[in-house]
């Protein structure tokens, strides 16, 4: 059943994506998407520090895989945006990275959450593992809103475009399904390799 | 009180261990000095661009030799396990970070203190002029690099590439406050003022260092004891 579910949103993503596409045949495509992939990646951090919080409260191990797999899905959405973004500037100025305050602000926040996924692979033991993240996800969540304030005080030139028009509100939609999908699954193989992990340190036991 | 006198005693502790093996401050400063002297060759340090560019320089220097001081923070009380010693002594985890925050504080400081004027002498810029503002940029910097720092410093402590992780985590987390520090130091280094336009930066590095003071003594616990 939760696999009919998943592909079900799969599907429809992806009819979404091209009913779009379809739709605004006139302004360039791309400038369709880095807002969306942007605001699903804002979502995803939203999310990331939920269930580290939640974590730290009940220090029930599925939020912790529901962070990491959360987080992971948002450093790719994030990740979409920034290099979707560099192509459209790209178009526009002939530069590859041109310091766009938004673009600036997006990679902090993405090598943020790039030093997230750093911590959890160098911790050895699985319960200071989840703590440690858990703690991290709070600190590099706070950090968002100051990156972006003093990033705009330094810098404050930016030429994308940040209105919501309604193909662009349709793509978050899409965006957003496509996330849950890739966290579903990523937390699927999370806690299974926990469940394995555990059953090696029982066979170790025995 | 006896929360700050529990913070007092791990301070007093930590600088008096460190001022006697010197093993944390010397190398710090050896490196301060050597990078600035990279720096001078990196750049023309005779010409006015070099100027405007220092100010950014002095905190990458800061923020490098910095991490050398709080890399032994945590892993100097590793051998004879001293590090279970103090998780288990009737001392509250805020109070013994609170108390190791203070103690690297003081030495990063120490080491920043020492090197301005070295590089005060290299760049030709006079550091002294707008002196109160530059040490109040100071403090706020090196606070912040310090609350983040100590927190890195207790969570990579078991880590086996220790040395190397520290930074990594330090740094990005460390964004609002330096770009802040750098943007005012530069200007103060060569005798200007904070003017109106940059007063935003210091706004930031006050908020920067309260919200993460705060929310590291909430969850330095959670670190330390699991």
């Amino acid at each position: 059943m939760r696999d009919r579910l998943l592909y079900i949103a799969g599907g429809l993503a992806i009819v979404l994506i091209a009913y779009n596409l379809a739709q605004t045949a006139a302004q360039p495509r791309e400038a369709l998407f880095y807002i969306p992939l942007a605001g699903t990646a804002a979502l995803a951090a939203f999310t990331a520090l939920a269930a580290s919080l939640l974590f730290l409260g009940s220090r029930n191990f599925q939020f912790d895989s529901l962070a990491v797999a959360v987080t992971e899905a948002g450093l790719a959405f994030s990740a979409a945006s920034i290099v979707n973004g560099c192509f459209l500037l790209h178009a526009a100025t002939g530069r590859w990275w041109n310091w766009d305050s938004r673009l600036t602000a997006a990679l902090v926040c993405w090598l943020l959450y790039a030093t997230y996924l750093m911590l959890r692979h160098a911790v050895q033991d699985p319960t200071e593992r989840a703590a440690f993240s858990a703690v991290w996800s709070i600190f590099a969540f706070l950090d968002i809103p100051m990156v972006a304030a003093t990033i705009k005080w330094w810098r404050s030139v930016s030429s994308l475009r940040t209105d919501w028009s309604g193909a662009r509100l349709w793509n978050l939609v899409a965006m957003i399904l496509v996330g849950i999908l890739l966290t579903v699954v990523r937390m699927r193989q999370e806690e299974a390799r926990r469940e394995l992990d555990s059953l090696r340190r029982i066979t170790h036991a025995i | 009180m006896r929360f700050f006198r529990q913070v007092w005693v791990v301070t007093v502790k930590d600088l008096r261990a460190e001022l006697r093996t010197k093993e944390a401050i010397n190398s710090s400063l050896a490196f301060a000095l050597v990078i600035l002297l990279m720096f001078s060759f990196a750049f023309d340090p005779g010409a006015d661009t070099t100027r405007d560019i220092a100010g950014g320089l002095l905190w990458i220097v800061f923020a490098f030799a910095g991490t050398l001081v709080l890399n032994r923070s945590f892993a100097r009380e590793l051998p004879n396990d001293c590090l279970d010693g103090l998780i288990a002594a009737p001392v509250s985890g805020a109070a013994l970070f609170l108390g190791k925050a203070f103690a690297n504080f003081l030495l990063v400081l120490a080491v920043q203190l020492v090197s301005l004027p070295i590089f005060g002498v290299f760049y030709n810029v006079p550091w002294t002029k707008q002196f109160p503002e530059l040490f109040l940029v100071l403090v706020l910097g090196t606070w912040g690099l310090t609350v983040v720092g100590t927190v890195s410093s207790a969570l990579t402590v078991n880590i086996r590439l220790r040395e190397l992780m520290l930074p990594m985590l330090t740094y990005p987390i460390m964004f609002p406050a330096l770009l802040g520090a750098m943007e005012l130091t530069a200007g103060l280094v060569t005798g200007q003022p904070i003017d109106a336009e940059k007063s935003g930066f210091l706004k930031m590095m006050v908020g920067f260092d309260i919200i993460y003071t705060a929310v590291s003594l909430v969850l330095v616990e959670t670190i330390l004891v699991g």
